[in-house]
């Protein structure tokens, strides 16, 4: 399919249409405390697109912070099993950061993999994705690093990059055609080819910039942490981790839930799975009360290698895409970006001790 | 911080301490440094960055820290108030810590921030504060600072929400409570939180519903304001580490209010003050018990 291209005007209108028809549109909003975070809108002017980066990414409107599963009650003699429905309104998600969006496609794997989520890919299936280019946010931005960029298509449906007055839009996956075909009198042929290469220039400007902040050798560094469970470096490594979490609660890739029963009165209930996370002691805690992961360095070595080791080598990539937002959140200044930069020095120094894959 | 550098060297190569825990420059502005070799001493800085209260880090649920040795710590004037309570419920014994105090003029609500320290950057409880001499310490340094900028905002902020009728109250805070998503960062960096097991993991029974629905988020929220009443610091840290912006903060001023007004107490840096949950006093006002 063709380039295209859409002004604000007739976002505007379209928004306003859609949410109308009964689609569900998220977009980035700044919120009454003044941060942004993507939220439903009803007109295109709600929207904070090219704002700071949301707080939260785009996970939980596919795995919800909180979730149930199914319900029940007992009676005389049986149980009444309420499942939850696994069907979802059309929904648009319009101005996603391309990191937001390529975690979803990546997540796709895990929930995928050994059982199909439904709740996951209920979600999914009724959710167009429409990114928008990022220009890159500061320096602890590292998408480039992981493989992805802020130009990125991984993940979205349609990809608009801003241009003067509107945007320059190319639609991605059979999905994203669908959508312009269906609402093709949006659309504008792409008129001057002045703005092709307007649009390539945001993008390339917007590679070099994050390019900067950090380049890895992303199967150098799986080969390191598959030989360096017991290097010295996990040692001292998160002395200033408090094991908040809050890392893992803004990464649009962390993705671990817990499952729990809450009663509704007497002989009834809610099943109930909630976001954790593996920097806590709690999540790996015994019944017997051993807890294999000691303390928090090897915390925080497991959430390294499942984001650079152990998950590239189940489902072939990392599960991080380098928007930082751990690094930003965190409040003893634990940062990714610099942990992996001493990494990758310790694998080039030592060099590959198994052949990288 | 030339002071506090050679300080800091002296203590690691007499062997006075195995760690000194400080601040440095990191790749977002100050964080929290710990110091192993005195060599390393020169990374140590002090300035208005320094938001952290470092005091969390002597919690004894970090056994990784135990690791590094008898601890010097360097705290501002307000982070003593955290060492004293420490010391005040027995977590730490005076004699296994070295308290190195700073001389503070305010510090920045963003430690990541590299603007200058105004009324719009500094940090909520800072204007007005009356903790910036450290008197709870082994070693002070650095010259007097001048006032921190601003004028204090929180007690007035307090007073709206007094002032709300009870359902608008109650909407203020479900709203503020319906972002929360239970990552517990606030427990997690809070240095009075540190309980082996909080009341929020247990369950066998369950007291606390761990769900992010408003009933979970609620009966943690108060239940957590509620065992820091008359033990908070006022350091302000729970807000700061929110990953949702939750003003916590003013829960806590709130009931370190209703303290102050009932048993008298105020958070302090003096450790042998008693905290008013583990003190009997005849004079306690009992009236709501008639």
């Amino acid at each position: 399919m063709r380039a295209k291209t859409i002004t604000e005007e007739e976002l505007c209108t379209f928004v306003a249409d859609l949410v109308a028809a009964g689609t569900r549109v998220t977009a980035p909003v700044r919120a009454a405390e003044g941060k942004v975070d993507y939220r439903a809108i009803t007109r295109f002017e709600e929207a904070a697109i090219g704002a700071e980066l949301p707080r939260r990414s785009l996970k939980e409107f596919f795995l919800p912070p909180t979730e149930p599963l199914f319900s029940w009650r007992q009676g005389k003699g049986d149980v009444t099993v309420k499942p939850v429905s696994v069907s979802f309104p059309p929904h648009v998600v319009l101005g996603a950061r391309p990191c937001d969006a390529a975690a979803v496609e990546i997540l796709d794997r895990v929930m995928g993999w050994d059982y199909r989520d439904e709740l996951w890919f209920g979600r999914r299936e009724a959710t167009t994705i429409v990114s928008v280019a990022c220009p890159g946010i500061d320096g602890s931005c590292f998408c480039t690093a992981t493989g992805r960029g802020p130009d990125s298509t991984r993940g979205s449906d349609l990809m608009m990059t801003p241009v003067d007055g509107g945007y320059f839009v190319e639609a991605v996956t059979p999905k994203g055609e669908a959508f312009v075909r269906t609402h093709a009198a949006r659309f504008a042929d792409v008129a001057d080819p002045g703005t092709t290469v307007a649009a390539e220039a945001f993008r390339a400007r917007a590679r070099s910039r994050v390019a900067e902040n950090l380049t890895l050798s992303l199967p150098a560094l799986r080969s390191w942490l598959g030989s360096s469970f017991d290097h010295e470096l996990w040692r001292t490594i998160a002395l200033r981790c408090h094991g908040c979490g809050a890392c893992a609660s803004v990464c649009p890739t962390c993705h671990c839930f817990d499952i729990v029963d809450e009663p509704d009165g007497v002989r009834a209930g809610t099943r109930r799975r909630n976001w954790d996370t593996c920097q806590t002691a709690r999540f790996t805690v015994h019944a017997s009360g051993h807890n294999p992961r000691t303390d928090q360095n090897a915390r925080f070595r497991q959430r390294v290698m499942h984001k650079f080791s152990i998950y590239p080598d189940r489902f072939g990539e990392v599960l991080c895409t380098g928007c930082g937002r751990c690094a930003r959140a965190c409040p003893g200044g634990m940062d990714l970006p610099e942990v992996l930069k001493t990494i990758a020095a310790l694998a080039g120094a030592d060099g590959p001790r198994e052949a990288a894959v | 911080m030339k002071e506090l550098q050679e300080l800091a060297r002296t203590l690691l190569s007499s062997g006075t301490v195995g760690v000194v825990i400080g601040w440095e420059e990191g790749p977002r502005g100050a964080r929290p440094a710990f110091i192993t070799d005195a060599a390393d001493s020169s990374r140590l800085i002090f300035d208005h960055r320094c938001t952290h209260n470092l005091a969390t880090y002597l919690s004894p649920r970090r056994p990784h820290m135990a690791r590094l040795g008898k601890a010097a710590i360097v705290v501002k004037g307000c982070d003593a108030r955290a060492v004293a309570g420490l010391l005040r419920e027995t977590q730490v014994k005076r004699e296994d810590v070295v308290i190195i105090g700073v001389r503070c003029g305010g510090v920045a609500a963003d430690p990541a921030g590299a603007k200058p320290l105004t009324a719009e950057t500094v940090a909520e409880r800072c204007p007005g504060c009356t903790a910036r001499e450290p008197h709870l310490a082994d070693h002070v340094v650095g010259e007097a600072q001048p006032e921190p900028p601003g004028a204090p905002t929180r007690d007035a902020r307090i007073a709206e929400l007094d002032a709300m009728s009870a359902p608008k109250r109650w909407a203020f805070w479900q709203a503020e409570f319906a972002r929360c998503i239970r990552c517990n960062a606030c427990r997690e960096v809070c240095p009075m939180c540190f309980c082996e097991r909080c009341v929020g993991d247990k369950t066998e029974p369950q007291w606390l519903e761990s769900s992010p629905h408003p009933r979970g988020n609620f009966a943690w929220h108060v239940t957590r304001a509620l065992h820091q009443a008359g033990r908070c610091v006022d350091c302000g840290e729970c807000q700061r580490a929110c990953p949702a912006d939750i003003p916590l903060g003013l829960l806590n001023r709130k009931i370190a209010g209703i303290v102050a007004d009932r048993f008298d107490y105020r958070a302090t840096d003096d450790p042998t003050v008693p905290a008013p949950i583990g003190a009997f006093s005849m004079s306690d006002r009992q009236e709501f018990i008639l």
